[in-house]
């Protein structure tokens, strides 16, 4: 029987300085805006950005210092990968608040609440990132999806977004029931619950099946196929910054927890497990592509190449090698900046043309070189194009991929990258071939065009000088480095995924 | 075995100039824009004169080499250096381009910032290609180079330029992935874990292995050539590109394809070389004729050029494949000639249609009268084209099929046949433009060439003329990069067939290129 007897002192609470911090500064944020009479929207999302920077400096702080631990009998835990994801999570929530402050004008009501419901969210997720048993999962899980469920549905006035809203809590709520079953027979088959303490259980139904259901639960998080059905919908009809947020922080949580959960719960397992992530990312590379070809909406289409690009990831988990976690790791920094500046285009030019119609994308080129220019290179890295980021993290992937001999992954991979090149040019073809309907020219904003220049930043900074981010992601997942021998598992594989 | 730099990164810097341009475009005004892209081309073909200047004949080793790391695991460098092999094509580069920002003084007149930075960005991509000497950087620029191409067709060309812009990427695109696939192989059963090119190239691969990549490749550089029956995205490209598109494309895009072939297929997979040999070489035939049968039936000049090309680097192929120094000295000397003769052609058509608006042969009929100039260098490159000995093309054909004869007679003798159909076909071509009865609509249009004009097509004329006359330098210059590879493929053909039939044939070759170096002198 487990007994929580929790004894923390003042060094245990280091740990959690960074939420603590997160936790204080929202409350803050939600105080502010109640006390404050008339205060401007903005500067709430000034006050929330400031928070969110003093965390990243935090985490960063905590990285180079090499803070590491656990607490709550290993419930919770701060090690290389969970840093790594949490300054994913807090960039993305970063670049959110940034894309969010034109868009928040659009709120009839509780515009400082929305902050306060972002920050809520990234903190969930932080909290993801940490959690090494399946109890601290289910916990966290749960709250930070809380956030979202409201924030989905926060264009109160626009049916999409309540039609968004309802689709999203349905799913979700169907998820945690998943996740709640599989945890309960996992636990039923070995009687504990963290994951270092389940590497040496013998194989059963029981256990195989709890796993699966986890993975189905983890799978909506990160909209893999077949999980997926709840994207496009939710993705559409959410405010356009939630998108952009749901598009990357909840997938880099989730993706945490399955990293832990397979590479070390499951490392044992291997050759059971690779099959499951063979299968589920050639399905949602080949669905998500060529569905996404034929989107006539942005924020669909990039719903589908979402769901595209986390097949990619899963080539990495189907790897299953110290070699494949560092190439997810990457592999999410880089679609980060993609993806979240391709969300920032997106706002951009709603905010002006108030339509997201890839129609209306039409000479975006002559009305704003410069958000067509960002576009163009966000797209590019989304498809892999070298020299950018999304290059790097492609190669990476396929490496790693090399490495355990999934040549059919590989190839299929590979095809797909040729798909999905064609919508992406398409839509490069409406920004600079076709000519505007309405040749006024876009003005974007200051914070809007911070956070672009932000995104082709690391878009570039990490195709042309990918070496000390590729060091920190090796550097992160050391604790896999013993785990998975790379070539244990290829022979009993091959007949099954090998070419 | 690698010569280094002497310090001064030549090839960098030429590698990345144009991008300087780029960012001077960008801070400049768009009046400046061609100003500054011609500026940055020309100096860029200053700078890449060292290469040639301070280039050492005498070794076959990678010379100018600069190497740093640039990922640590997997082990990927920033590694550049030219041998004999690479320098000419990097040369052919650095001169077209200058041509291509002046053909386009004023037949661009939207959005020239853009074409400029695409131009300059296409400088960099295909150089950058020339002279990788690690698997990743080459893969980079290969594909690099896809999107401004893309922009060049797909902004600045003809009715159905999408189309055309749409096949050529994913054509090209779904070749290359094939590559990263083989690359990423390599890069782990040569036992190395490296990308370095020339570690590569010495390793040794079991023969099933060498077949799957040596497809693999095939898919990516036969694409490129194009070879048939994978050229069918070439005639669109080039009758929809503008000018400087079409004269990049054929003369420096191309050659990606063929060298290619040259610094990977032949060194790394020299078994599967061998042994698909067959295959190339009938592919190269059957692209050679029936790149011509179709130029024969074609109206548009553009389209009647592009499918020459397809047989003009059929015949590159076969010298390739050929694979011994008259061949393969032969092949290179082709893609140079080709770049130039091919470039001349398009440049001329690209004047014609500035001032007709119409690439049809009948719209175009009759030009020796009102424009006695330009029909002098339209018949000049015609017939570099059609390899009239004197003019550059008749020493790269000749070498290409005495390389071929040496191989297979008949296989030579179908060659040479396309050598006969392109006279038939390009004579035909003179016959109607240059003396053919004038359209009167179209003869208030008709003035001859500007000093713009003249500046392009002079220095290409020169070079048709001297390769035609005295190709010695350029031969001298990849002479010891050709042999070095051509020992390469002895050792693996000794190995395989002991028969004393090859060490004759060798001896055959030695003493032709004897009689050659004579006949040079």
């Amino acid at each position: 029987m487990m007994t929580f007897d929790l004894t923390l002192t003042g060094s245990d609470l280091l740990l959690l300085a960074p939420e603590i911090f997160l936790t204080i500064w929202m409350c803050v944020v939600l105080i502010v805006d109640f006390s404050v009479k008339n205060i401007d929207h903005e500067n709430l999302a000034y006050l929330s950005i400031g928070g969110i920077l003093t965390t990243l400096v935090n985490v960063i702080w905590f990285d180079y210092i090499g803070v590491h631990g656990s607490l709550f009998k290993d419930m919770y835990v701060l090690d290389g990968v969970a840093i790594f994801f949490k300054i994913i999570i807090l960039i993305a929530t970063l670049l959110v608040l940034l894309i969010s402050i034109d868009y928040v004008k659009k709120f009839k009501y509780f515009k400082g609440e929305y902050y306060f419901l972002v920050m809520m969210s990234a903190l969930g997720m932080m909290f993801m990132a940490s959690a090494q048993d399946l109890l601290s999962v289910f916990v966290t899980l749960e709250f930070s999806t809380f956030g979202f469920y409201v924030l989905v549905a926060y264009l109160r006035e626009d049916a999409r977004s309540s039609e968004a809203g309802l689709k999203f809590f349905i799913l979700g709520v169907f998820a945690a029931g998943l996740l709640a079953y599989g945890i309960s027979l996992v636990y039923g088959e070995t009687g504990t619950l963290v994951f270092s303490e389940m590497t040496s259980t013998p194989g059963s139904y029981g256990l195989a099946i709890g796993f699966i259901l986890i993975f189905a639960a983890l799978g909506f998080k990160i909209g893999a196929v077949p999980f997926h059905s709840w994207i496009p919908d939710t993705y559409q009809g959410a405010p356009t910054p939630v998108t952009a947020f749901l598009s990357i922080a909840p997938k880099g949580a989730a993706l945490a927890i399955l990293i832990r959960m397979f590479f070390v719960a499951l490392a044992s397992f291997k050759p059971m497990w690779v099959l499951l992530f063979v299968v589920a990312s050639i399905a949602s590379m080949t669905y998500g592509n060529i569905v996404a070809i034929a989107q006539t909406n942005i924020k669909r289409l990039l719903a589908y190449s979402g769901i595209a690009q986390i097949g990619n990831v899963m080539i990495g988990m189907a790897a299953g090698t110290k070699r494949g976690s560092d190439a997810i790791l990457f592999y999410l920094l880089t679609y980060l900046f993609a993806n979240l500046g391709a969300f920032a285009v997106v706002i951009g030019v709603s905010n002006f043309i108030k339509s997201d119609e890839i129609e209306d994308y039409n000479g975006l080129n002559r009305r704003s070189p410069f958000l067509a220019a960002a576009m163009l290179l966000f797209l590019l890295s989304l498809a892999g194009v070298p020299p950018l980021a999304g290059f790097i993290g492609k190669l990476y992937i396929f490496v790693a991929a090399m490495e355990q001999e999934l040549y059919t992954l590989l190839i299929v991979g590979l095809i797909n990258i040729v798909i999905s090149m064609y919508y992406y040019l398409i839509v490069v073809k409406k920004m600079y071939i076709n000519e505007p309907t309405d040749p006024t020219s876009i003005t974007v904003s200051a914070p809007l065009k911070t956070a672009v220049y932000i995104g082709i930043a690391g878009t570039l900074l990490l195709g042309i000088y990918p070496k000390p981010f590729i060091d920190w992601a090796v550097s992160a997942t050391l604790m896999f480095s013993n785990l998975v021998a790379p070539t244990a598992a290829a022979p009993v594989l091959s007949p099954l995924v090998g070419g | 075995m690698t010569v280094s730099s002497g310090g001064f990164p030549w090839i960098t810097l030429v590698v990345f100039l144009p991008l300087l341009g780029v960012a001077a475009i960008l801070l400049a005004k768009e009046e400046m824009a061609k100003w500054i892209g011609l500026a940055a081309s020309c100096v860029v073909l200053l700078a890449s004169l060292p290469l040639w200047v301070m280039f050492n004949e005498t070794t076959a080793a990678m010379q100018f080499v600069e190497k740093h790391q640039w990922i640590a695991s997997p082990s990927i460098h920033y590694a550049v250096g030219i041998d004999g092999i690479s320098l000419p094509l990097v040369l052919l580069t650095t001169f077209l381009t200058p041509l291509c920002v002046l053909v386009s003084w004023t037949s661009i007149d939207t959005r020239v910032r853009e074409f400029m930075i695409s131009l300059l960005v296409m400088e960099t991509a295909t150089v950058g290609v020339f002279v990788s000497l690690d698997f990743v950087l080459f893969y980079i620029f290969w594909e690099t180079m896809l999107i401004p191409m893309y922009l060049l067709i797909g902004i600045w060309g003809g009715a159905n330029r999408v189309y055309a812009a749409i096949k050529f990427f994913l054509y090209t695109l779904a070749g290359s992935v094939l590559l990263l696939v083989a690359i990423i192989v390599l890069y782990f059963s040569s036992g190395e874990n490296t990308f370095d090119i020339l570690t590569l190239s010495q390793s040794a691969y079991s023969p099933t292995l060498q077949s799957w990549l040596f497809w693999a490749f095939f898919a990516a550089f036969a694409v490129k050539v194009p070879m048939f029956p994978f050229h069918t995205w070439l005639p669109d490209a080039h009758v929809e590109a503008p000018t400087a598109g079409s004269v990049i494309l054929a003369s420096v895009l191309l050659k990606m394809g063929t060298y290619g072939f040259l610094r990977f297929s032949l060194p790394m997979l020299p078994d599967a070389s061998l042994s698909f040999t067959p295959i190339i070489m009938t592919l190269s035939v059957i692209a050679i004729i029936y790149g011509a049968y179709m130029a024969f039936a074609q109206s548009d000049l553009k389209k009647l050029i592009a499918y020459s090309s397809v047989s003009h680097m059929g015949f590159v192929t076969l010298g390739i494949f050929a694979m011994n120094a008259q061949g393969i000295e032969g092949a290179i000397l082709q893609m140079v000639n080709h770049g130039i003769t091919t470039g001349g052609l398009f440049l001329c058509v690209g004047i014609i249609y500035e001032r007709t608006h119409s690439r049809e042969i009948d719209d175009n009929s009759g030009l020796a009268k009102p424009m006695p100039c330009y029909a002098t260098f339209l018949v000049i490159f015609a017939l570099s084209s059609v390899g009239l000995p004197g003019m550059n093309s008749f020493v790269g054909e000749f070498f290409v099929l005495v390389g071929t004869f040496m191989w297979s007679k008949l296989a030579a003798t179908l060659a040479a046949l396309g050598v006969i159909l392109a006279a038939a076909y390009i004579l035909w071509m003179l016959q109607r433009v240059v003396y053919g009865v004038p359209s009167q609509s179209m003869a208030s249009k008709l003035s001859d060439l500007n000093p713009r004009e003249w500046a392009m097509l002079v220095p290409l004329v020169f070079f048709v003329f001297w390769i035609g006359l005295y190709p010695k330098p350029l031969l001298d210059v990849m002479h010891a990069s050709v042999d070095n590879l051509i020992q390469h493929e002895v050792k693996v053909m000794t190995v395989d067939n002991p028969e004393p039939i090859l060490p004759a044939t060798l001896a055959l070759s030695d003493s032709l290129s004897q009689d050659r170096k004579a006949m040079l002198q």
